[in-house]
C-alpha cells in the first residue's frame, strides 16, 4: 500500500511555499506530484496595463532575488521592440551587475543547499561570504537586491574608477573561498555521501522535459544563453561554460560553484574592456507594432520574455517564463525512485523559486486520500 | 543552425515569415499543419520548447511556441485560433516538457487542448469559475482596482 506525504505550501524545507504530494511506498517514492499557483500575482497582465518604463520595476519584481535577471530580459525584448540600441559602456555595466547577481544567488542556493543536507556550519561559511557579492552590489547600485539600475536603453549609474580596487579586493576574496568550497564539496564524506547519485536527471530526461540552467548543465546538455544568444556584452568576454556528466545533486553542486569562478573572470574582464562612453539611449514613448523575444541566462537558467506591442506607451501582451517554471517537470524523475530523506536536498537541488499560500490539503489518515479545502469552505469553517 | 536554414525547413507549411535579425524567425502556420511542422522540426534535432505563450488579438487567439533551434536561433511559431472556439492538439507526445505550459493555456487563455495528459488547472484556484480565463482581452481589471 502507498501512503501520500504532503509537502507545503508551508513546509520548513522550502524556503518558499509550494505544495508537493509525494507518493511513498514504505521508504520508497513511487509518485509526485506537485501544484503551482500560490504566488500567481497575475503579473503577465498586469504589465499591458503599465508603460514600458513602470513595467520596468513590476518585471524586477518577478522574482525576489533575481532583480537583475528578469530587467535585462525585459529590457532586451523591449529595446528589441523599439529598435533601440544601448551604449557599450551600458552594456558592461549590466553585465557586471548581471554577474553579481549570478554570483549571489549561486552562493544563497549553496548554503540552503548545506542547510538541506545538515550541514549548517557551511551554510553559515556560504551565507557569509555571499555579503561579499552583495556589498558589491550595493556600492556599485546603491541596494544589495532591487537595485533598478536598469533603465530602458541603458543603465542609472556609472561604474567610477574610486569603486574598482574594492571590488577586486572582493572578487579575490571571493575566488579564494569559492576555491576551498570546491574543494571542501568534492572531498568531505557528508556531501558525497549526501549528493552523490541522488536525484538523477539523466541526459536524454533533461532534453526531452526541456530543463534549463545548471540543472540542465549538470545533466550534460552544453547550453547557456549568454554564449548562444549573447546579450549585454557577452559577445566580447570569453568564459566557459561548465558542465558535467552526472546529471546528480553533486553535479548540480559543482557546476553552480564553478560558475561562480567563471563569474569572478567575467567581472574582472569587463571592469578590464570597460570602453567610455553614455550611459543610456532615450527610450520613445511610444512603441510602433512589433514583436520580439529577449532571454537571459538567468541564475537559474534560461529566463524568456515575449513582447508584443501596439503602438501606444503600452504593450499589448507580455509573456514571462521563468527558469524555475521550465524545470518543474524535472522534479518527477529526479524524485522517483529515491527515498523521502531524500526529498528536500533534490526539491532543493533545482533551485526553486516561488512563495506564498492560500489554500489546503487535508489527507485522511484512514484513506490516505486527500482533498483540498476552498477558500469558501475554510471561510465556512471558521464560522 | 541558421535562421535561413530554420526557414527553409519548414518553408512549405509555413505562411508567413519574418526575420528581424539572424537569431530571430517569427513564422505563421495554419491550424492543420502545425503539429507536422513540429514533427519536422523534432526530426531536425530541435528539442528546447522554450515556452508556449497565448495571445488574445481580439478576433483570434494566436498560439506561439518558442522553439530554441541551437546558435541562440529562436524560432516562434504561430497558430492562430478563432476566438469562439479555440481548439488545438496537445504537442506533448512531441515535446514532452510542453506539459505544463499547455495547461497554462487551458487556464488563462481557454484553449482547449485536446489529448493533454494532465489537463488540471494549473495556476487558478479550485473555485475559479468556469469560463473565466485571465488573459483574455475582456478580463479587465476592475475600475477601483485601475485608479490605483
Amino acid at each position: 500500500m502507498t501512503f501520500i506525504v504532503p509537502i507545503g505550501p508551508q513546509h520548513p524545507a522550502l524556503e518558499e511555499p509550494e505544495h508537493f504530494r509525494i507518493e511513498v511506498k514504505g521508504e520508497e517514492v513511487v509518485d509526485v506530484d506537485f501544484r503551482l499557483g500560490y504566488v500567481h500575482r497575475g503579473i503577465e497582465k498586469e504589465l499591458c496595463n503599465r508603460t514600458y518604463a513602470h513595467g520596468l520595476f513590476l518585471s524586477q519584481r518577478v522574482c525576489g532575488i533575481c532583480d537583475d535577471a528578469h530587467s535585462s530580459a525585459f529590457t532586451r525584448a523591449v529595446e528589441a521592440v523599439a529598435g533601440i540600441e544601448c551604449p557599450s559602456r551600458a552594456r558592461y555595466v549590466r553585465t557586471i551587475g548581471i554577474e553579481l547577481e549570478r554570483i549571489h544567488s549561486h552562493l544563497l542556493w549553496a548554503g540552503i543547499a548545506a542547510h538541506e543536507i545538515g550541514f549548517t556550519t557551511l551554510f553559515m561559511l556560504f551565507w557569509r561570504d555571499r555579503e561579499l557579492a552583495l556589498d558589491l552590489r550595493e556600492l556599485l547600485f546603491g541596494q544589495r537586491i532591487m537595485s533598478g539600475e536598469m533603465v530602458l536603453g541603458g543603465v542609472r549609474r556609472d561604474i567610477t574608477p574610486d569603486k574598482v580596487p574594492k571590488i577586486l579586493r572582493n572578487l579575490d576574496a571571493l575566488e579564494k573561498s569559492t576555491k576551498h568550497y570546491i574543494n571542501v564539496c568534492t572531498s568531505d564524506r557528508t556531501v558525497i555521501a549526501r549528493c552523490a547519485n541522488v536525484g538523477v536527471l539523466t541526459k536524454q530526461a533533461a532534453r526531452e522535459l526541456c530543463a534549463v540552467g545548471p540543472t540542465a548543465r549538470a545533466s550534460g546538455i552544453d547550453e547557456d544563453v549568454r554564449r548562444d544568444d549573447p546579450y549585454a556584452a557577452y559577445d566580447e568576454i570569453p568564459f566557459k561554460v561548465i558542465t558535467e556528466r552526472d546529471g546528480d545533486v553533486f553535479a548540480k553542486v559543482v557546476v553552480r560553484l564553478r560558475e561562480i569562478l567563471e563569474s569572478i573572470h567575467i567581472i574582472r574582464h569587463a571592469l578590464d574592456a570597460m570602453p567610455k562612453g553614455a550611459l543610456a539611449t532615450r527610450f520613445p514613448k511610444k512603441v510602433a507594432p512589433n514583436e520580439a523575444v529577449g532571454r537571459v541566462e538567468a541564475p537559474r537558467g534560461e529566463l524568456f520574455y515575449y513582447v508584443l506591442s501596439n503602438g501606444s506607451d503600452k504593450p499589448e501582451r507580455v509573456r514571462i517564463r521563468t527558469p524555475s517554471y521550465a524545470n518543474f517537470p524535472t522534479i518527477k524523475p529526479m524524485l522517483v525512485g529515491s527515498t523521502i530523506a531524500e526529498v528536500p536536498i533534490v526539491l532543493a537541488s533545482i533551485d526553486p523559486c516561488f512563495s506564498c499560500t492560500d489554500r489546503i490539503t487535508v489527507v485522511d489518515a484512514r484513506t490516505g486520500k486527500s482533498r483540498i479545502v476552498t477558500k469558501e469552505e475554510l471561510r465556512r469553517l471558521q464560522k | 543552425m541558421k535562421a535561413e536554414d530554420v526557414v527553409k525547413l519548414v518553408k512549405k507549411q509555413i505562411t508567413a515569415v519574418k526575420i528581424p535579425n539572424e537569431r530571430r524567425v517569427f513564422a505563421t502556420v495554419d491550424k492543420k499543419n502545425y503539429k507536422e511542422t513540429l514533427l519536422t522540426l523534432k526530426s531536425n534535432d530541435i528539442t528546447h520548447l522554450s515556452t508556449i505563450t497565448g495571445v488574445d488579438t481580439g478576433e483570434q487567439i494566436v498560439v506561439i511556441y518558442h522553439l530554441d533551434c541551437g546558435d541562440g536561433v529562436m524560432l516562434s511559431l504561430k497558430v492562430p485560433l478563432p476566438k469562439n472556439d479555440p481548439r488545438l492538439q496537445t504537442v506533448t507526445d512531441v515535446f514532452p516538457g510542453a506539459i505544463l505550459y499547455e495547461r497554462d493555456l487551458m487556464d488563462m487563455l481557454g484553449v482547449k487542448v485536446e489529448g493533454h495528459p494532465d489537463p488540471r488547472r494549473i495556476f487558478l484556484p479550485e473555485d475559479w469559475p468556469a469560463g473565466k480565463y485571465p488573459l483574455r482581452k475582456e478580463e479587465a481589471p476592475k475600475k477601483e482596482e485601475a485608479k490605483k
